[in-house]
């Protein structure tokens, strides 16, 4: 126990705590403060407004009365416009005097006067009402077409489409806490993964390079203390992702979504997935992610560390390993990873195989340490 | 004891040690040859770091691989490149080391103490180290190789570093600890072992030439061992006839030691042999190449 207290002290230097700081530091302002300071984004507000209020009134899904009261809502608001309209004098002078006109009007070849009462409505005067009644439409849109399937698919995606849409579990809640939520976690992705490449990927090669191997392999607890430093990195790593994932959702609590935490992810537009967990357990599935991603990018970072000359070569090869991730594989196995859009099979099989990749190196570090010559 | 038997290390194409045999007991073991010679393989070989090509190291009949932690635990080891963290004191790397050679921290903080103080760094022991000179260093080295109280103690070149008085406490000090264990020094200058060795071990070849007292390796030059003034002009000369040990320049002449193995001279004196003769006089291809 002395022995793992004291590879994770070497681990967790000041250093290593100011460089984690920095690190997080700049790839939260460059990649996730928008999404929570930027939350709603502009007219999106009107989105997360209506999603919440139909999460408050029909609960994690729409039935068909439900939607007829929705539809109702919206005939109801759009009633307010027309009596909007009839108030304004410009309105009614360009025979725009109910919704119903305004909105079937001819946009792309408007009146000048037309145009400058509807920048008024949108942009000056703001009125919130003509902003939602969109927001409803394109929901209604949604709603009507939501049995509907692409062309573009394979068998398997259509063969899936049509399950959900026979178990009536159609796309029609708003996007946008999703949406949000997918991109927040991509970029916390590639934060934490960093971090802990950073932090741990140094922690044997430090102890190579300074020559502390020999007294370290004739003492009794040997090179079984490869062991011992492996369990070190994967603590730590567990800390530092817990560590930042505790910051980073609290930063995310800021956006106020728990609302959406109970409606599944095969109710949100444009969601379509292999599976239908709630945004809830989505959530934690992104989490687990992040622990998989991490433990797996650790153990080829201590694997690399136990074999190159020095931190720059260490921090070379891992570049190719860390960038293929990033472009390739990241967004399909963490925010999409259940999406119907990717292969069923390409999550589990990829997650699968690295975990038995990481084994295996682990196992050969470990048996290729037991006989290894320790020269310098 | 500690038995090499049948020994051989190759890298690859090189063989660093052929056929090595020999076999230790407590007391002190000078391992004497000059640096490339292999005497760090096989100082690595007995500390477990390298394993032997062919053949195997024993002790008390067993491999001391498949002994595993239990000869490990009998071992005290300085390398002879010390790694250290620097932002350690002596106490917290000593405490680190202790952790690893399986000692409690108390009893390692008692010890600790003790062995700072014998290595005379007992007013820095909670200083930085990377504040602590390249003596001071090797100090802490020989100290941490003390910690667990070893049957085996293994020292690479322990005296690199240390000043004539730091040597000579240091050379007390192992007399000291070989009286109950086996302590085996490896060097390279002959004054750090020449007077309290008990044996020294002198490798040519990659094999072993010589693992004998003192006295028997030095009586195998008896006899051919002479001093003599020359003139400086001569010197050159002298030089190619003979194999120099040292030259002094006295009163414009030079007084040569040399090794001659026929008959001598009338102006020769025949001197005794010293451990460093051998060792010149063994090692002089080397040196020549050195040079």
């Amino acid at each position: 126990m002395r022995i793992l207290w004291n590879e994770l002290k070497k681990i967790f230097t000041w250093k290593t705590m100011l460089l984690l700081l920095f690190i997080n530091s700049v790839l939260y302002f460059l990649l996730i403060e928008f999404y929570i300071e930027y939350f709603p984004n502009g007219s999106e507000v009107y989105s997360y407004n209506i999603g919440v209020e139909m999460v408050e009134k029909y609960g994690a899904t729409m039935d068909e009365n439900e939607f007829i009261d929705f539809q109702k809502t919206y005939e109801d608001k759009a009633e307010e416009a027309t009596q909007y309209l009839q108030s304004r004098e410009d309105a009614v002078g360009n025979g725009l005097d109910t919704y119903e006109k305004f909105q079937a009007y001819d946009w792309q070849n408007s009146s000048q006067k037309a145009s400058d009462l509807q920048g008024d409505i949108f942009f000056e005067s703001e009125i919130d009402l003509f902003w939602e009644l969109q927001e409803f439409e394109r929901l209604i849109d949604f709603y009507n077409y939501r049995k509907s399937i692409p062309d573009v698919l394979t068998d398997n995606q259509r063969a899936r489409l049509n399950e959900l849409i026979a178990k009536e579990k159609f796309g029609v809640y708003t996007e946008i806490a999703m949406s949000n939520f997918k991109h927040f976690i991509a970029n916390v992705g590639v934060a934490i993964l960093f971090s802990v490449v950073l932090v741990i990927s140094p922690m044997i090669l430090k102890d190579r390079s300074r020559g502390i191997l020999p007294l370290q392999y004739t003492s009794k607890k040997g090179r079984n203390l490869l062991k011992t430093k492996l369990l070190a990195g994967y603590i730590a790593t567990f800390l530092v992702i817990t560590g930042l994932l505790a910051v980073y959702f609290s930063l995310y609590s800021l956006n106020n979504t728990s609302m959406f935490f109970k409606v599944h992810v095969n109710t949100f537009i444009a969601n379509e997935s292999w599976y239908d967990p709630t945004f809830f357990q989505f959530i934690m599935l992104c989490v687990a992610a992040i622990y998989l991603i991490g433990f797996i990018f650790v153990t080829l970072s201590m694997s690399f560390s136990n074999v190159v000359p020095n931190l720059v070569s260490l921090i070379g090869i891992q570049i190719p390993f860390i960038v293929g991730f990033l472009i390739f594989g990241l967004s399909r196995l963490l925010p999409y990873m259940i999406s119907v859009w990717n292969p069923k099979w390409l999550a589990p099989v990829s997650y699968g195989s690295m975990i038995i990749i990481s084994f295996i190196i682990v196992y050969c570090l470990v048996k290729r340490e037991k006989k290894v010559d320790v020269l310098m | 004891m500690l038995v090499v038997k049948d020994v051989s290390k190759r890298y690859g194409d090189f063989t660093a040690l052929q056929q090595v045999n020999m076999e230790f007991n407590t007391g002190l073991y000078g391992l004497l040859a000059p640096n490339g010679a292999g005497k760090t393989t096989l100082i690595k070989m007995l500390a477990t770091l390298i394993t032997p090509s062919e053949g195997e190291i024993q002790y008390n009949g067993k491999n001391i691989l498949e002994m595993d932690e239990q000869y490990r635990d009998l071992l005290g080891f300085l390398p002879q490149q010390f790694g250290y963290y620097k932002n350690y004191s002596p106490k917290q790397y000593m405490l680190y080391l202790a952790a690893l050679k399986g000692i409690g921290k108390k009893e390692a903080l008692q010890k600790i103490d003790e062995l700072l103080d014998k290595v005379a760094l007992s007013d820095v022991v909670n200083k930085k180290m990377k504040k602590f000179s390249g003596g001071m260093i090797q100090r802490v080295g020989i100290a941490q190789a003390l910690l667990n109280d070893p049957k085996i103690l293994i020292l690479d070149e322990p005296t690199a570093g240390l000043d004539p008085k730091e040597r000579a406490r240091f050379r007390h000090l192992l007399t000291e600890l070989a009286r109950e264990r086996l302590v085996i020094i490896s060097t390279h200058i002959v004054s750090d072992i020449e007077s309290i060795a008990n044996e020294i071990i002198m490798i040519k070849n990659k094999q072993l030439l010589y693992k004998d007292s003192v006295e028997k390796i030095c009586a195998t030059l008896n006899g051919n061992v002479f001093e003599t003034t020359i003139d400086f002009d001569y010197l050159e000369e002298f030089r190619k006839k003979y194999v120099l040990l040292s030259e002094k320049q006295e009163y414009g002449k030079m007084i040569v030691r040399f090794i001659h193995k026929g008959a001598p001279e009338m102006e020769w004196n025949s001197v005794p042999s010293q451990l460093e003769d051998v060792f010149l006089y063994e090692y002089r291809d080397v040196i020549e190449g050195e040079e």
